[in-house]
């Protein structure tokens, strides 16, 4: 059916235009005879065509080009009759004798252009006579094309100051009040469109009154365009009157693009200056009219010239632009009590946006948005619409956005306020954003009370908050965000170390009531970040006569022992067990033997009771054995406990290859290299005669298991410790016992029953060359190698 | 000409946010032909960006990596170069020259990179390289201190491989090379 | 008739002519038989001065008893075919009882006559005036021959034109306000005015303005009225709503229009009215009509 009303529109469309052009080509040929009388026959004739009801504002208008294009020739016409002699007064009259409305007036128009023109009259009367006369046109889409007629053929005739056309005192005046007129009446047709034809019809009329809205427009663009509105008399006059009719006409559409057009159209300027009364205004509109858009172009645009242009920042703050524009969006809420949350929100948003952009140095007045804001939400509940959520990120986020730096955020009393409304998810969202604003600006958080505000407003990833299901949460997300919080944690630091103890104390506190989960995440970077601080004290000479209160490596490991100790209770004994290590080890630096120690014990333990892979295990024993031989804090005594225990557990692992490893790497505890008093020669030869013993049980195994002797490979290897030792001048390690291991190994590759491993022949291949290359080089490594033979 | 980047001991987001940006900035996809890292990264994201940059990525297991896929061990070819990758804990001493030369022997490679001590170190010797690139974020250790950022480059041609080390200090770059020449005689395989 | 007019075709030709016939305004004036011809233009209390000529054809002798000129003010009403009213009428004596040879003038004058009727040609009827010779002869029938004239009357500007200004409607359904800026307007005059919309509640689709002309005739029950819409002036397109003004403005001179004429010589009247109608959407007219004195300005050059 919809497709039938098409196709019967361009049927008329057609005839009409057939019309136009008949009479056209008659009218034409008047002109070229000076016929004047058939001119004015056959043009009014043409525009009859124009009375057309059938046809929608889309064929309409194309049916009226044509007939604008026929009428600059019938102006031209008139203004050669009048140079042929005929007055223009008279060709005024004279036209006014069509016996129909329409032909008639589009002519009235034509001629009083020429009139204009000819300065026979002012232009002002002349004007004023013609958009009263086109009041005789009441049908809404004729009448918008009558006079948008009229508007565009007076456009360069208005009386506007320095225009030619310039009348006496006053002139512009009735310039203005022309084209107000003429909008006025054109405002009227157009919302009178949406009350014709049948109710059904809604969406369409509505449809086809968007089409037509630029015509009304379009003299507010005009107005904009006049010379002589200065600032007073569109204070005084021009926005006033314009107001008036977009209150007045009580429609939603035509305030909406109104209001929105008048933004556009006038200077930034002029809007700053007439705020009060531009705002002064929404709150009148229709509940229906979509205001937070319009006010949010009006904020926006208001931001852009305030940063365009330094020199205006003087006049926002004497207009008290803000405070204004704060209580009109309070009104605004109050005056539509309709208004979804979401409105209310990007209303704030766009407020903050000014007003960050316009006065970043007032962070009260971010603040105040903030608390206007939580005043709207209050006794809401969580927001629950997606849209209203999004505009809350888009709110929080501003301020991150504007000052690059989470800090002055975090000076924002209402920010967190903010964020109690958002659901759980959109929480975490948010935490997101501030974390990555620090992290993209490499924002340092240097004081545990800011750190307190930063984690009040990232607590959505730091603890399960009320209502959250664990089992919602995406495994990869859930990974992503917590190592997100860890990364922070890299970013909170003060050069101060009592400060900085206060921000490891603020951090601990939160992250230790984020639950099993997190902490395997978050507690790792905070035990590093402690142990840079002890690295910090550890050169100062402890002060016994300094503050009790002091931060001291002692506190610091006594925190990081409960820190350690959480995360060994969930359990998570690996990571556990690597920081013990690395705690010791900060201790053995501070000379704090008991603390060492007891770390050590923390990790024995954990290896003992909880670490039971025997690839875990031979991972723990290498960090172990790693770290022990870097001690050098413990008396012997504990030492020796230490070393045994580890010893020990070497010899107790799985495989036997692995275990072999474990005990000749032990054979270093008891021979490091520089400390005179760590050299206890025979204790590593026993290590390496161990470890001999075991390469041996494997082999062996391996010949009942396998019908084949295993790898040489591990006797090489012991081969290269015997070597080790050697050069670094352990007594124990005689040439006796390198070449009967040589010899050994050897003997071993050439049995038949030894399996083919190319690995171990290249390893001992290298390893005898290494043994000729020290031969070789002389001095003293080569008198010590001499007597090797190989 | 083949470009390789070594890096490792990351330790993201344990100990550091993330890449220097400065690095960042010089790391650009397209460039470099095989990465190895010695581990440490620690996360999948940092194995994911490291494979944005070259497809082509060897990573050796740091006693941090979540992954604990990556092998302790690995060798690889490189033109005329046999290369070994370790992290370097398992190898005690820890960075004791003599004991990461004894894994030299045992891997049968020319180049050794290693990792763990969070120091660049370079060494030459009887015909072979030992290089530990440091730790790209300049992570904390309880080896070293004060970490300065470092990677290196590796430009193998032919026989010859010209190691640059980039450090972060100060917040400037900078670049030192290194040269080393094979000599045939050693492993050819 | 014109084979016998041939046949006893008069002894000699007659002419009339005005003494000012040179300067003196000519309108046209349509005759009985269609034409239009150009007259002479009078008003009241004018001289109406000339000659008459009569002019036997060549050898003839003509013998008459009295030539005399009569000027004739007439009312002719058509229902009345011949009836001739005559509200005026002089004579000259211009000859006595004789014989003519040759030509021969007779200068005539009729002075100040008062002609307070203007020239009418309506449906119904006519008011004329003419000058009319008579040769009178005995046995044969009279020569006669006659000459029209125009007289039109003119008249100040009214010294009192009240505006006409009146609310009517269709009681919750339509309430309008119009008003004319006079009610007596001259024939090149421009009617002024406004109608104002105090309530609408039909769906109005145009208004017009017609002026309509009544010609009555006759009285008592042979009074015939004929009514003629004379202008269809479109005031307004489409639906207006409560509280729109709508502005008037007709020019009179393209119409012909006559002064209004009331009862003359209790013979006719021929009046003048404004009609408003709007028309609605089902095409239904609503009007209302108001009586405008037409009248004809003294022109001042």
């Amino acid at each position: 059916m919809m497709a039938g009303v098409a196709e019967d529109e361009e049927k008329w469309l057609a005839a009409g235009i057939a019309g136009l052009q008949q009479n056209a080509f008659y009218m034409h040929r008047a002109m070229d005879s000076n016929n004047l009388r058939d001119a004015l026959k056959y043009s009014a004739q043409m525009l009859s065509e124009l009375r057309t009801s059938k046809l929608s504002p889309h064929k309409y208008y194309e049916l009226y080009m044509r007939a604008f294009d026929e009428l600059r020739k019938v102006e031209i016409f008139f203004k050669e009759e009048t140079q042929r002699g005929c007055s223009v007064v008279d060709l005024y009259e004279l036209v006014q004798h069509a016996g129909n409305i329409l032909p008639r007036l589009y002519l009235l128009c034509t001629v009083g252009s020429v009139y204009i023109k000819s300065k026979e009259a002012p232009a002002k009367d002349i004007l004023k006579d013609l958009v009263e006369m086109c009041r005789g046109i009441q049908h809404p889409l004729r009448g918008l094309f009558l006079r948008s007629y009229l508007s565009q053929v007076s456009r360069d005739k208005l009386p506007d100051i320095g225009s030619e056309y310039e009348g006496d005192a006053d002139t512009i005046m009735d310039a203005v009040e022309f084209v107000l007129q003429n909008f006025t009446e054109m405002n009227k047709l157009w919302v009178r469109m949406q009350h014709q034809g049948p109710a059904r019809e809604k969406e369409r009329r509505e449809k086809e009154r968007s089409e037509l809205r630029d015509l009304v427009g379009k003299n507010l663009h005009v107005l904009s365009q006049i010379e002589g509105v200065d600032l007073d008399l569109y204070k005084e006059t021009v926005l006033p009157r314009v107001l008036e009719q977009v209150v007045n006409c009580k429609d939603d559409i035509a305030q909406h693009y109104l209001m929105d057009c008048i933004i556009q159209v006038f200077p930034d300027e002029y809007h700053l200056q007439t705020l009060e009364i531009l705002l002064d205004v929404f709150p009148q509109l229709q509940p229906s009219v979509d205001i937070k858009t319009v006010l949010s172009q009006l904020m926006e645009r208001l931001s852009n010239y305030a940063a365009l242009s330094a020199e205006a920042l003087p006049e926002f703050l004497q207009v008290e632009a803000f405070s204004k524009l704060n209580n009109a969006i309070g009104k605004v809420i109050e005056a539509q009590a309709d208004m979804p949350v979401f409105g209310a929100v990007t209303l704030y948003s766009s407020l903050l946006k000014f007003s960050l952009h316009v006065h970043p140095d007032r962070l009260d007045y971010a603040d105040q948005v903030l608390g206007s804001c939580v005043k709207q939400l209050s006794g809401r509940g969580k927001i629950e619409d997606s849209k209203a959520t999004k505009q809350i990120v888009a709110l929080l986020s501003a301020p991150l956005e504007k000052y690059n730096n989470v800090v002055t955020a975090l000076k924002l009393s209402n920010y967190p306020r903010v964020l109690e409304y958002l659901d759980n998810e959109t929480n975490k969202v948010m935490a997101s954003v501030v974390i990555q604003s620090v992290m993209k600006n490499n924002t340092r958080i240097t004081t545990a009370e800011k750190v307190e505000a930063l984690f009040e407003l990232i607590k959505g990833l730091i603890k399960d908050l009320d209502g959250t299901a664990h089992d919602e949460v995406d495994e990869e997300d859930f990974k992503e965000e917590q190592n997100s919080v860890a990364r922070l944690i890299q970013m909170l630091h003060n050069d101060d170390p009592e400060e900085m103890f206060k921000i490891i104390s603020a951090v601990r506190k939160h992250i230790l009531s984020g639950g099993s989960k997190r902490l395997p995440f978050t507690v790792p970077p905070l035990v590093f970040s402690s142990l840079k601080l002890v690295r910090q004290l550890q050169g100062q000479e402890e002060n016994p006569f300094g503050d009790e209160a002091a931060t001291t490596p002692k506190k610091i490991f006594q925190l990081l022992n409960q820190i350690i100790e959480a995360l060994a209770n969930i359990p998570v004994p690996d990571l556990a067990l690597r920081l013990y290590l690395q705690c010791a080890e900060a201790a053995n630096d501070c000379d704090l033997e008991p603390v060492a120690y007891e770390f050590f014990t923390q990790a024995y333990i954990l290896y003992e009771e909880e670490i039971s892979d025997s690839k875990a295990q031979i991972t723990a024993i290498h960090l172990i054995i790693g770290t022990l031989q870097r001690m050098h804090v413990f008396g012997v005594e504990n030492r020796d406990t230490l070393t045994h225990k580890a010893t020990g557990y070497s010899a107790k692992l799985l495989k036997k290859p692995d275990q072999c490893r474990a005990v000749y790497a032990c054979s270093h505890l008891f021979w490091v290299d520089d400390q005179d008093n760590m050299k206890d020669g025979e204790r590593v030869l026993l290590c390496l005669k161990r470890a001999l013993r075991i390469a041996n049980a494997a082999q062996q195994m391996s010949n009942v298991t396998r019908g084949t002797t295993g790898s040489v490979t591990l006797f090489v290897e012991i081969l290269n410790k015997y070597l080790y030792f050697f050069e670094k001048g352990n007594p124990q390690i005689t040439v006796a016992a390198i070449q009967s291991l040589i010899e050994v190994i050897t003997c071993e590759m050439q049995s038949d029953t030894s399996a083919a491993d190319p690995t171990a022949d290249a390893f001992f291949a290298s390893t005898l060359r290494y043994i000729q290359f020290q031969k070789q080089k002389g001095g003293a490594a080569g008198e010590k190698y001499g007597p090797i033979k190989v | 000409m083949v470009l390789v980047l070594a890096l490792g001991d990351l330790h993201i987001p344990h100990r550091a946010p993330d890449l220097p940006a400065k690095f960042k900035s010089m790391l650009v996809p397209g460039k470099i032909q095989h990465i190895i890292c010695t581990g440490n990264l620690c996360i999948k994201e940092v194995h994911d960006y490291l494979k944005t940059l070259c497809p082509d990525l060897h990573i050796a297991r740091g006693e941090y990596d979540e992954d604990s896929r990556y092998p302790e061990t690995k060798t690889i070819t490189i033109g005329q170069f046999k290369v070994g990758l370790c992290h370097g804990h398992q190898v005690i001493p820890w960075g004791d020259l003599d004991s990461l030369a004894m894994l030299q022997r045992q891997l049968d490679v020319d180049i050794l990179v290693t990792g763990h001590t969070h120091q660049f170190t370079a060494y030459k010797h009887e015909g072979g390289v030992v290089i530990n690139p440091g730790s790209a974020t300049g992570a904390h250790s309880s080896i070293t201190y004060d970490v300065n950022p470092s990677f290196i480059l590796m430009d193998i041609d032919g026989l010859r491989v010209v190691v640059y080390v980039y450090e972060l200090i100060d917040g400037e770059v900078k670049v030192d090379k290194i040269d080393f020449k094979k000599t045939t005689a050693t492993t050819a395989n | 008739m014109n084979f016998l007019i041939g046949a006893f075709k008069p002894p000699c030709n007659v002419s009339i002519t005005f003494a000012d016939g040179r300067t003196r305004k000519q309108v046209s004036l349509k005759r009985d038989n269609g034409q239009t011809i150009m007259v002479p233009l009078f008003q009241s209390q004018e001289s109406i001065m000339g000659e008459v000529v009569v002019e036997p054809f060549q050898g003839k002798k003509l013998e008459h008893t009295g030539v005399k000129i009569e000027l004739l003010g007439q009312i002719e009403l058509y229902f009345d075919k011949g009836n001739f009213y005559d509200f005026t009428s002089l004579v000259r004596e211009l000859d006595v009882p004789g014989e003519l040879y040759e030509r021969k003038t007779y200068p005539f004058e009729f002075s100040t006559v008062e002609m307070p009727y203007e020239s009418y040609n309506g449906i119904n009827v006519r008011l004329r005036y003419i000058l009319k010779v008579t040769i009178s002869r005995n046995i044969v029938s009279d020569i006669v021959d006659s000459q029209d004239f125009v007289v039109r009357n003119y008249t100040p500007l009214p010294s009192i034109n009240n505006s006409i200004k009146m609310e009517v409607g269709i009681e919750d359904c339509l309430h309008i306000e119009f008003e004319y800026g006079k009610s007596k307007v001259h024939l090149k005059d421009v009617i002024i005015g406004k109608i104002y919309f105090l309530l609408v509640r039909i769906k109005i689709k145009s208004m017009e303005l017609e002026i309509r002309r009544r010609e009555s005739t006759g009285s008592g029950p042979n009074t015939y009225v004929e009514t003629e819409t004379l202008a269809k002036y479109e005031l307004m397109d489409g639906a207006p709503v409560r509280g729109e003004s709508i502005p008037v403005r007709l020019f009179l001179s393209p119409y012909e229009l006559t002064p209004t004429y009331r009862n003359i010589n209790n013979k006719f009247s021929v009046k003048y009215y404004l009609n408003l109608v709007l028309v609605d959407e089902e095409d239904r007219r609503y009007f209302k009509q108001q009586e405008i004195t037409v009248y004809r300005l003294l022109e001042t050059p």
